[in-house]
């Protein structure tokens, strides 16, 4: 399709505006879905966490509560963004975007499906890494700029939290790299290929939990949002925040959730693959072989199981401690992920590999 | 008395305040509240903290003080009625059953047997309300918001059968002074047991999410100790108190209504930390349960439920005062009446468990707890700003 579409530019374009404009529609088609999908999260969180606590949740805007979604974009939208005396007005503007910006750029490097992928880059792992550490920027500057006290101790827990979370995630990410062989994300998913038991959730379950685990940590979602908490510090960082700019970091938040979602189940439990490959006889069928075959579908099947445990975790446990938070991180999760690629090296030392 | 381990802070001052300098950079002054999520109605928290600890704390109340005390000192008794309820909204029928009570005995008034039967009947049923609404607080301070919802589903049904004895949802006013307003409604009872099994199901519920949830233990057990030696000299009592592991309970101590004929024990902890009184109330909201059953059962189906009452507009009342007590979810409730021989009482005094529990005790309490416990601690001690204030 990206063929025909450069035939018919480059008939009337230079050659260079026709690959940024290439690009430029990817991107759109990336972006545009994306914010469909964090849109329809903050609508199934509701219906789900209300289904869970006895009540409907939105039901009144369009069938079902279908248009809620956007019944809120255009409220905040419409709101006046309030700036607090005495903040610093550029850093209280420019926080949102520094929020948003990494959550949205590391889509650049997920693979969706065989080959389709924006950026098919061999350092991809690397770039996702350093992107999600970008993300603690905007939260640490929103809170340093509202000059709200709520605001600042939110931003200091959210600091150390994030920062403690990505060695934790990252050690994660080693094991599967030991294991794949690759830094490309392409790469790690193909290496999964086979069977469902190939999948790198099978060797690699300590790592897998506590990439999850260190995920929502990651995203300040319950049991780990202290930097939000609602009865301590009220709403943390974005206390001051109205309008399009809380709506923004709404966003990210969201965004990083399907990111740690997408990722979870490209690194574990192989991406688009589908769980059925090796079974011929349903793959090989007239049309329903398009459906158990590998897609896009299987990734955006797995991803939103892991929206559902993001949801259900929010939904039935308590809020941590931050001590405690910081405890678990440094006590339980990093010397797991240090075992877990200690005996990981020994096997691939010894030849045994018992994922491939 | 209880001197706090304060090597990393502040040091006393000759006067006895703390040396606190705000402008070293050391200690935050955080305010929580009179709006603030965390805190259970309007009052406010004033905490000094180094860090994350809580080195000095003060309660500011005031912002819903109504004036109920004197208010009364201007209406005739029955007028009084009205007001009484309003001071704890959760759970008002403490307030109506220790007023007529107080008005019956200076009065001289003796009410029937069947009217004991529905008062009793009536608290035990606001005091599972009351209970259903801290449990949910206790998990919502904590960020477990399920609960609440879940409590409140159940509540919504015992307000039902408060809407089909009393009329009324929240404010009952039906206990008044000679008696109860009317009988129970025909099939009450039966109703009632379907409530009792929701209830019963719910709280199972409850057990498994919140009190076998491992972050809530994590938060909950250890944090917040009441030491048993503060208990007197904090005027400590209710669940609070025997959480500490001393059964205290005016049902039990000095027994009134017609708990005398009803077969329960106080229900007391050992640990007396937040998980240990969440855990005592939820255990005797089950015997509360239990208790309606009994009530139920044991009483009489048929008789009068009101004495005669003289003409209420123009009742004078011999002079005299009282004291009476009871057992409410949060502690002992008292009333103190004086009356002078005139159509209004000389004074009224509330002494409601709220006070005692959430001024001095929770500014004791609170001192070295984690920011994050604060809400947690407050809720922990049952309190309800209304009835700080009146």
């Amino acid at each position: 399709m990206m063929e025909i579409l450069a035939n018919f530019f480059g008939a009337f374009l230079p050659e260079w505006m026709v690959t940024l404009l290439i690009i430029l529609i990817k991107v759109v088609a990336i972006v545009l879905p994306l914010i469909l999908l964090v849109a329809y999260a903050t609508y199934a969180e509701r219906k789900i966490i209300g289904f869970m606590q006895v009540r409907v949740g939105p039901n009144r805007v369009g069938f079902k509560g279908l248009l809620q979604p956007f019944a809120d974009m255009f409220k905040l939208i419409f709101k006046e963004i309030v700036i607090p005396a005495r903040s610093n007005r550029f850093l209280f503007l420019i926080a949102p975007l520094l929020a948003m910006g990494p959550a949205f750029a590391a889509w650049a490097v997920i693979p969706f499906s065989d080959g389709m992928v924006l950026a098919d880059v061999n350092a991809g792992l690397l770039f996702l890494l350093a992107l999600t550490s970008l993300g603690v920027y905007g939260v640490i500057i929103a809170g340093w700029a509202s000059n709200s006290k709520y605001a600042q101790l939110s931003a200091l827990r959210i600091g150390a939290q994030m920062v403690s979370y990505e060695i934790a995630m990252g050690f994660a990410l080693v094991g599967v790299l030991m294991a794949s062989g690759s830094l490309n994300l392409g790469d790690i998913v193909r290496a999964q290929s086979g069977s469902i038991f190939s999948w790198f959730v099978w060797p690699l379950f300590g790592l897998f939990l506590v990439y999850f685990i260190s995920g929502v940590a990651e995203t300040n979602r319950a049991p780990f949002d202290v930097a939000e908490g609602e009865s301590e510090i009220v709403a943390g960082f974005h206390v001051e925040y109205s309008g399009m700019a809380f709506s923004i970091f709404f966003l990210a938040e969201y965004a990083n959730m399907w990111l740690i979602a997408a990722l979870t189940s490209l690194m574990f439990l192989g991406g688009w693959l589908s769980p059925f490959q090796g079974l011929t006889f349903l793959t090989d069928m007239p049309v329903l072989g398009r459906v158990f075959g590998d897609g896009i579908h299987w990734l955006l099947l797995k991803a939103s199981f892991f929206m559902l445990l993001f949801f259900w975790f929010r939904a039935t446990f308590p809020r941590y401690r931050y001590d405690q938070i910081m405890r678990l991180g440094w006590k339980i999760l990093i010397p797991i992920t240090l075992v877990w690629i200690f005996a990981e090296g020994l096997a691939i030392a010894l030849g045994w590999k018992p994922w491939l | 008395m209880f001197e706090l381990d304060r090597s990393q802070y502040p040091q006393k001052k000759a006067d006895g305040t703390l040396d606190i300098d705000l402008t070293s950079g050391k200690y935050l002054k955080l305010w929580q509240g009179p709006q603030h999520p965390g805190i259970t109605g309007n009052m406010a928290i004033e905490l000094t903290v180094c860090g994350d600890e809580v080195v000095d704390a003060t309660t500011h109340v005031g912002y819903l003080h109504r004036g109920f005390e004197k208010l009364m000192e201007r209406r005739t008794f029955m007028q009084c009625f009205p007001i009484v309820c309003r001071i704890c909204v959760p759970e008002p029928d403490f307030n109506e059953y220790c007023y007529a009570a107080a008005v019956e005995e200076l009065a001289g008034l003796e009410i029937p047997e069947l009217a004991h039967w529905i008062r009793t009947l009536i608290l035990e049923m606001g005091r599972v309300n009351s209970y259903l609404m801290y449990l949910g607080g206790q998990a919502g301070a904590f960020g477990q918001g399920v609960i609440g919802q879940w409590t409140t589903y159940v509540r919504d049904l015992m307000l039902d059968r408060f809407e089909e004895l009393t009329g009324a949802r929240i404010y009952h006013m039906f206990i008044i002074p000679g008696g109860v307003r009317d009988n129970l409604p025909d099939g009450f009872a039966g109703r009632m047991e379907e409530t009792l099994r929701e209830i019963e199901s719910v709280l199972a519920d409850v057990d498994r999410v919140m009190f076998h949830n491992a972050v809530f233990k994590k938060r909950a057990v250890g944090v917040g100790v009441i030491d048993t030696a503060w208990l007197d000299s904090y005027g400590i009592t209710g669940p609070n108190a025997r959480a500490a592991g001393v059964a205290k309970d005016v049902r039990k101590d000095q027994p009134y209504l017609v708990y005398p004929e009803l077969d329960f024990e106080a229900v007391t902890g050992k640990d007396s930390d937040i998980y240990t009184r969440a855990d005592v109330r939820r255990r005797d909201l089950l015997l509360s349960l239990d208790l309606i059953r009994q009530i139920l059962a044991k009483m009489p189906k048929t008789g009068a439920v009101m004495t005669k009452l003289p003409n209420v507009l123009h009742w004078k009342i011999p002079r005299g005062e009282t004291y009476v007590r009871g057992e409410c979810s949060r502690g002992e409730y008292g009333y103190y009446l004086v009356t002078d021989g005139s159509g209004y009482p000389r004074r009224v005094n509330v002494r409601g468990p709220s006070y005692t529990h959430s001024i001095a005790l929770f500014e004791r309490m609170v001192i070295n707890a984690n920011i994050s416990d604060v809400a947690a601690l407050l809720v922990s001690l049952h309190t309800y700003p209304p009835e700080i204030e009146r």
